[in-house]
């Protein structure tokens, strides 16, 4: 495991901007998650560290050696690409040895068998070996492709969105197993994602990139608390922060045009409130309910109370409880 | 039935049709409908693929001879069979037939791959490449052979005075299409000539099927491209592969018009592939029984090739 440092990237691809100017350092044994939307440049960066792709100015460099020359076998890194991407016509056992059989690597034949049933052990594929990549279902054959990458020890992995094609009971199971792993292994990680919780629950530190480049980068809860501005605001949270004119409250500070109101930060009074909203719709997801309301034209949407008895047509009351404030390029204001 | 009824009186319902028209496509069952579709095709099946094979396997077993169509037939059992599969000039023709399948598929195969690998790595101009490589293929086989006796030409053939160029041989000193021992080379050339851009076709798109992201993760795994090449493009392009061969050895195995125009199977019977001998004894003998039995034998050791053969491409197609 190493330290990994991406100093003022930039990459195009014919006239798309992929990535621009950006600087980021995954320490020793760190998981950070890069978070953003489909194109922000999430993979691309990815990419630039494994050397599929070379950047057109700045320069990388892993366990302090530069290395942004060097083609992607030199630079010791791992891959799981989004998908799978297994060696359909071998078995899970060679797909997983493949690495280890590199002849520069030289690992002796027993030594690679105990690594891999190691590491399938860990994944709980232990009984797969034998069979072949094609053969599994979509959760064990994304298994091996991480499986794939933990045989071996090198400086980083690179996750593209790993998870992202198991469906939402196996993705819960995995985020779990995964985050279990990589403390286990002090294995440092770079993950690619568009999925929020996946970021927050990994993640010791997150980096939500848009535009190709990189907005802020910090902890899930510092991200989420303290958004530089409102692209990143809107990226964390469930439901989605609402973001309204500044005008519809009172109390705002000087040049503030947004108010971004996060569900904990909108109380909802039957009387009494700064301002008057209607119901117009609620989403009952057991354990609590998304509260549709309509505020002066505004949708919005927070977090009610399954116990609360309302219903479309009722009149509630809100009233701000320190929420966020964004100037009108987005950036951010304080309160 | 049920369901195609249901489907049609909502589209009927909702597009103007002649009533008539209506009820007479409501009236057939599924069954029918079915029948009415593949008949026509059933037929022609029948009337030009079942039937001559019926008729020439009761041909084999008799003495009937096609320009003597109204002699007594007589009923021979497997005489013929006997006489043939014993026959030497019968197994020379064979042999002929082998090294002619045998060593144009290897060529074909070898240089066909070879070029779509180079052609999949996308230099620029690859498109201009591979239009140009795949011109012989459009050729017709005639036509081949017509032009391709005049490459071989021993005073004004370019063929030969290439050869002659490269080598320092006198370009008469030989003969492509008369020596015993070159002719049946001369055929190995102009079918590789003619049909490896089919195979390079084949494999190609064997190669582009074979998604980037396998190599992206060999390439990170520290696979270096000679090892990709082994463990990755050839077992995954190997049914591309072996689907050209089949075609090809089938094709080759029936060869007929370009080594008749070539070479007529000459010198001698050096390049008398099966079926020029069967015509011979087909056409030219008019030996209707024996050359029908000649032609049952060369349909069921291809047909049987191709099956095992067949089997084995399933089971790479399935690993």
């Amino acid at each position: 495991m190493a330290e990994v440092e991406i100093r003022a990237v930039s990459k195009a691809f014919k006239k798309t901007q992929a990535v621009s100017d950006l600087s980021l350092t995954v320490g020793d044994g760190e998981f950070v998650a890069l978070l953003g939307p489909t194109g922000a440049g999430k993979t691309t960066t990815l990419r630039l560290i494994a050397g599929l792709e070379m950047p057109d100015r700045g320069s990388i460099r892993i366990g302090g050696r530069d290395v942004t020359g060097d083609a992607p076998a030199d630079r010791d890194v791992a891959f799981v690409f989004q998908q799978y991407s297994l060696y359909p016509h071998l078995t899970v056992f060679e797909n997983m040895a493949f690495a280890l059989r590199a002849p520069i690597r030289r690992v002796p034949e027993a030594e690679i068998r105990a690594k891999v049933r190691e590491v399938a052990c860990l994944l709980h594929i232990e009984t797969k070996l034998d069979n072949k990549a094609t053969q599994l279902s979509g959760g064990q054959m994304q298994r091996v492709a991480i499986g794939r990458a933990l045989v071996r020890s090198p400086a980083i992995y690179l996750m593209d969105e790993p998870l992202s094609s198991l469906d939402a009971k196996l993705r819960g199971e995995m985020r779990l197993e995964l985050k279990r792993i990589q403390t286990d292994l002090g294995a440092t990680i770079l993950y690619v994602t568009h999925d929020q919780t996946e970021a927050m629950t990994m993640a010791s530190r997150i980096g939500v990139i848009e535009g190709g480049r990189l907005l802020q980068i910090g902890t899930p809860r510092e991200i989420y608390e303290n958004p530089i501005n409102a692209h990143v605001a809107a990226r964390l949270g469930q439901p989605a922060i609402n973001l309204l004119p500044a005008t519809l409250f009172a109390g705002a500070p000087r040049g503030a045009m947004t108010i971004g109101a996060r569900t904990e930060h909108l109380t909802i009074a039957r009387g009494g409130g700064d301002v008057q909203a209607t119901v117009k719709r609620i989403e009952h997801l057991g354990d609590q309910s998304h509260l549709h309301l309509d505020l002066g034209g505004q949708p919005v949407v927070t977090l009610s109370d399954p116990e609360a008895r309302l219903g479309p047509g009722d009149i509630v009351s809100l009233r701000l409880n320190k929420p966020l404030f964004f100037d009108a390029d987005g950036g951010r204001v304080a309160a | 039935m049920n369901d195609l009824s249901a489907s049609s009186r909502i589209t009927y319902g909702a597009v103007p049709v002649q009533p008539a028209v209506v009820r007479r496509i409501r009236g057939l069952s599924d069954k029918a409908l079915a029948w009415l579709f593949i008949t026509p095709t059933m037929v022609l099946l029948l009337a030009i693929n079942i039937f001559p094979l019926v008729w020439t396997i009761y041909l084999s077993f008799t003495n009937y001879r096609a320009n003597r169509a109204n002699a007594p037939v007589k009923w021979l059992g497997i005489d013929w069979y006997q006489t043939i599969l014993t026959d030497p000039d019968i197994w020379a023709a064979m042999q002929v037939t082998a090294h002619f399948v045998f060593w144009t598929v290897v060529i074909e195969t070898v240089l066909g791959f070879g070029l779509a690998f180079l052609i999949d790595k996308k230099f620029r101009g690859h498109g201009v490449w591979t239009t140009i490589i795949l011109l012989p293929m459009m050729l017709s086989p005639a036509v081949v052979g017509n032009f391709w006796t005049f490459l071989y030409q021993p005073q004004i053939g370019l063929f030969n005075y290439v050869v002659a160029f490269l080598t320092g041989r006198p370009a008469s000193s030989f003969q492509m299409l008369g020596d015993v021992t070159l002719s049946p080379w001369a055929i190995v050339i102009v079918d590789a000539w003619m049909w490896t851009p089919y195979v390079m076709l084949i494999c190609l798109a064997g190669l582009r099927s074979i998604p980037d992201y396998i190599y992206e993760a060999a390439e990170v795994d520290r696979a270096s491209k000679w090892r990709q090449f082994w463990s990755i493009t050839l077992p995954m392009a190997l049914p591309f592969i072996m689907l050209a061969v089949l075609f090809r050895g089938i094709e080759n195995f029936k060869m007929f018009d370009m080594v008749n125009l070539l070479t007529g199977g000459g010198p001698g019977s050096t390049t008398e592939v099966a079926s020029i001998t069967l015509k011979r004894a087909a056409f030219e003998s008019w030996r209707t029984g024996y050359s029908s039995a000649f032609a049952i034998i060369l349909f069921v050791t291809v047909f049987g090739l191709a099956n095992i053969y067949v089997k084995a491409l399933n089971r790479v197609k399935s690993r």
